[in-house]
């Protein structure tokens, strides 16, 4: 029996599209799971007390913690009444074996990018509301996003983690003194900040052989895929964002498919962020 | 300036603690299924992460060591971890300081001769920061070298300690650290009591030394009772996986 074991191991070594494929033509996973499901997710808020809020989100095994600090600073000149918000995504080798020691590696920053233009392009919540006084003040939202551990799909798990430290995210009450001296007062807090549109990203991977599309890659299928897609929507069932890269062809039917797993996804993502915010 | 009290005339510090009391710690092993070995510890307020990997192949063959394993250390601070926002470099001197700290602690006591040509990566990441970076780092990564199986000659428990008002205070936070106190870190073997790490950066009185390491090296010892109990229970939970 043991021998039968180890067998399977060498198999799922030296030829992992074979042994994926033994899998999908069956139409399931090697970790037991259907096509169309997502791993389970599991979201706390509010873990880090040195941050203006954090949430940490478990997708499977990925695992993300996201903390964002609020500081003060001033506007660009082009837009006085708005703040901003950065997001920087941090893969590191704790994660995973995959990742080297040193600046941020390709994948880390083309993440943080994604989830950049989002905000940007998608007017996911106000700009205008991190504004203190138009032209001298305004707030920086720093959201730093730390995976902790890397099976695939880092994505839906940072975009998750980031909308829910948003979610709970209040700002104290400040004010440009007489003297432009910002004064801070952190025992006035303010309403939290209301993001206009709720983005969840669900993402999927396009197998050619056979023609399959799983749900929630993690990392073994992740690197044997032929391409990931990635669908954002909100809970309107709206689309923001569709983000198909290129590596393969998808028929009309399959990103039908796509969208409607992602709508799906979306009322699981919420009721979970509301369970978790109540807490 | 009104100096805050950092221990009132009753004896109580700060966060109500008395002089000779230890933080509340909690710690968990085997937390991610990436690395081999992995850890938790959260001492009061703050909390560290370790995850152990290897022994595997060395990144730089020319690095590699023909009789033993190379011990590398990486030293993270997130940038919410304080209360104000620091975007710290892994580069900067004070973190590969501390790295080097936990490296020359782990090296004497990993078996290290058993695994020559590899490389044993120790990663530490904190998320928050409330004093007693460099004791959480030690436990933390002690607990994630045994969740990996990498053999040891005994635990290392780090404690430390400091001096308000001429009396020692065992675990300072980051409060009674930044207000001037001078601090002491002792790293301990604790079957024989063999220090491997001794660090102090402040001004202490050379009479107050004793006391002060004293204190410190019991605070290892309760450590090291918490650690232990903490990998008896996962392993007996283990067993009981592997016999049913």
């Amino acid at each position: 029996m043991s021998s039968a074991i180890e067998n399977l191991e060498i198999f799922s070594r030296i030829q992992p599209h074979e042994y994926l494929k033994r899998f999908l033509d069956q139409s399931v996973r090697p970790d037991g799971r259907l096509l169309n499901l997502f791993r389970k997710t599991m979201i706390t808020s509010g873990a880090i007390s040195t941050a203006n809020a954090s949430a940490m989100v478990r997708l499977g095994g990925t695992t993300v913690v996201c903390g964002i600090k609020a500081e003060v600073c001033e506007p660009k000149v082009s837009v006085p009444n708005q703040g901003y918000l950065v997001p920087n995504v941090e893969l590191s080798p704790l994660c995973s074996p995959k990742f080297k020691p040193g600046p941020p590696s390709d994948k880390a920053q083309a993440v943080s990018e994604f989830i950049n233009q989002l905000f940007i392009k998608s007017h996911i919540f106000p700009l205008e509301s991190l504004c203190i006084e138009p032209g001298k003040a305004v707030w920086v939202l720093y959201a730093d996003i730390v995976c902790l551990n890397y099976d695939g799909n880092i994505l839906d798990a940072s975009l998750l983690a980031l909308t829910t430290a948003l979610k709970d995210l209040k700002l104290p009450k400040a004010e440009v003194s007489s003297s432009m001296v910002v004064e801070v007062d952190s025992t006035e807090i303010t309403e939290p900040i209301q993001l206009s549109r709720l983005p969840v990203s669900s993402t999927f991977c396009i197998f050619n052989n056979p023609d399959v599309i799983l749900s929630d890659p993690n990392d073994t299928e992740e690197t044997l895929a032929k391409e990931t897609v990635t669908i954002v929507t909100d809970l309107d069932h709206n689309l923001v964002r569709i983000y198909k890269n290129g590596g393969t062809t998808i028929d009309a039917n399959g990103l039908k498919q796509c969208i409607h797993n992602a709508k799906q996804r979306t009322n699981e993502i919420n009721s979970l962020m509301n369970e978790a915010l109540l807490k | 300036m009104s100096r805050l009290e950092l221990i009132t005339p009753e004896g109580l510090r700060v966060d109500g603690r008395r002089a000779n009391e230890l933080r509340k710690i909690t710690a968990k092993t085997s937390v991610f299924s990436q690395a081999d070995g992995s850890a938790y510890i959260e001492q009061g307020n703050t909390k560290c992460l370790a995850a152990v990997y290897g022994p595997r192949e060395v990144r730089h063959r020319m690095q590699a060591l023909a009789d033993r394993s190379l011990i590398n250390v990486e030293f993270n601070v997130a940038p919410f971890s304080s209360s104000e926002r620091k975007k710290r470099s892994k580069n900067d001197k004070r973190s590969l300081e501390v790295a080097a700290f936990i490296r020359q602690t782990f090296e004497p006591v990993i078996l290290t001769s058993q695994f020559p040509k590899t490389q044993i990566d120790i990663y530490l990441q904190i998320f928050q920061n409330d004093g007693g970076l460099l004791q959480s780092c030690i436990n933390a990564a002690t607990m994630a070298l045994v969740d990996a199986g990498i053999p040891m000659l005994d635990y290392v428990c780090a404690c430390s300690a400091g001096c308000i008002d001429k009396e020692p205070v065992l675990d300072l936070n980051n409060l009674e650290e930044s207000a001037d106190t001078p601090e002491l870190t002792v790293a301990i073997l604790p079957r024989t009591g063999k220090v491997t790490l001794l660090e102090m950066e402040s001004r202490l009185h050379v009479d107050k030394l004793a006391s002060v390491t004293e204190l410190a090296t019991e605070g290892c010892m309760q450590i090291h009772k918490v650690l232990d109990g903490v990998i008896r229970q996962n392993t007996e939970h283990l067993m009981s996986r592997l016999n049913a």
